[in-house]
């Protein structure tokens, strides 16, 4: 198809053509070939059109919005957590299950914190030397022969595996 | 036209939020429009019924990702004419395997048990011209087929369509011409394998 039809083809449709493009259809069998298949096409698609008595008639069916609804409910998916939350039972389960959670959350993390402060404070007994009361050799960190009094930090390791053999 | 800022995105809006009043009166007043559409593709008030149902559901879970291109009435339009033809594709399979079931003897004695003459010829023309129309449309993208019917059987200028869609005058103007272009060649193909056949 010639460019002048193209760029005028929704006019030439309509039946709204100019001069130029009336002479160049009456002597281009080409466009006017495919310029006639478009119009009958155009003619066709005609057949698609509601007729306005129809229109009327679909107007007034009632209850159209609740059958979208029930259409729509039908195709929500199902999720585990509706159940919980639709019922009372669930919803109780629910709120034991979150305190039970919570609880148990609690109790690891002071369990935790308490199991700290005991190893950091016998850890920290161990660095300080012998335990006040207690005679035991193998708790001595300053071991006798290091030069310049400075512990050997061989001698404090060997120190703590026999305080844990112990 | 903006789009964005109109009463209508405003509805759009509430139903995004799932807001069931907005989603309501988005149905009631599409409704009507989405019937028509469907009767005039399908010609049979039953299915449409059932289309239209499944239309306004698609609307609902799809709303969200509705991002105001296009007017919502066109954004609507383009959901119920797939829906139409995706009716007709399952009904052409389903038509098809009842086809394969139907025996050379059960299709003879039908035969005999109709009657001679046609009842009404003109209620045939119309059929083998929706079913040509149906066939021709299935041969370009779900996209051309909504702009073409837009403009053939809504009867909306290709200002209005551009207005509608957010694409410029000139892009609607040439996708205009490829789709008419494709369903000449269709038609061509169409009539040469009919050619064939007899």
């Amino acid at each position: 198809m010639h460019r002048l039809i193209r760029d005028h083809l929704e006019e030439v449709i309509a039946g709204l053509q100019s001069a130029p493009v009336e002479k160049h259809l009456s002597e281009c069998d080409e466009c006017r070939d495919e310029v006639t298949g478009m119009r009958e096409h155009a003619a066709l698609l005609q057949v698609l059109r509601t007729p306005p008595a129809v229109e009327v008639s679909i107007e007034q069916r009632p209850g159209f919005y609740a059958r979208v609804m029930d259409r729509i409910e039908a195709q929500t998916p199902a999720s585990i957590w509706r159940g919980f939350f639709e019922s009372a039972f669930g919803r109780r389960i629910a709120i034991a299950s979150l305190a039970l959670a919570v609880l148990f959350g609690v109790y690891m993390v002071t369990s935790e914190q308490t199991d700290q402060i005991v190893t950091a404070t016998q850890t920290n007994q161990v660095l300080a030397g012998p335990i006040p009361g207690e005679d035991e050799p193998g708790l001595v960190l300053a071991p006798a022969g290091t030069p310049g009094g400075q512990p050997d930090d061989d001698a404090v390791l060997a120190n703590l595996v026999t305080y844990q053999e112990q | 036209m903006d789009h964005k800022n109109s009463e209508e995105a405003a509805l759009v809006r509430r139903v995004q939020a799932r807001d069931e009043l907005a989603f309501r009166e988005l149905v009631e007043r599409h409704q009507s429009k989405v019937f028509s559409i469907i009767y005039g593709i399908l010609r049979n008030h039953n299915d449409a019924e059932d289309i239209a149902q499944q239309v306004f559901a698609k609307v609902y879970f799809s709303i969200r990702n509705f991002d105001f291109r296009s007017s919502l009435l066109t954004w609507i339009y383009k959901i119920t004419v797939n829906e139409c033809y995706d009716y007709l594709r399952k009904k052409r399979v389903r038509k098809l395997v009842y086809e394969s079931d139907f025996s050379q003897e059960d299709a003879q004695r039908m035969e005999a048990s109709e009657p001679a003459v046609d009842q009404s010829v003109a209620a045939d023309t119309s059929l083998a011209q929706r079913d040509l129309v149906a066939k021709l449309l299935e041969k370009v993208s779900p996209e051309d087929r909504n702009l073409i019917l837009l403009k053939e059987v809504e009867g909306h200028s290709v200002e209005e369509l551009a207005a509608m869609t957010g694409l410029n005058e000139n892009t609607i103007k040439v996708k205009l011409f490829r789709t008419r272009q494709k369903l000449l060649k269709a038609a061509q193909r169409l009539g040469r394998v009919r050619a064939t056949l007899k």
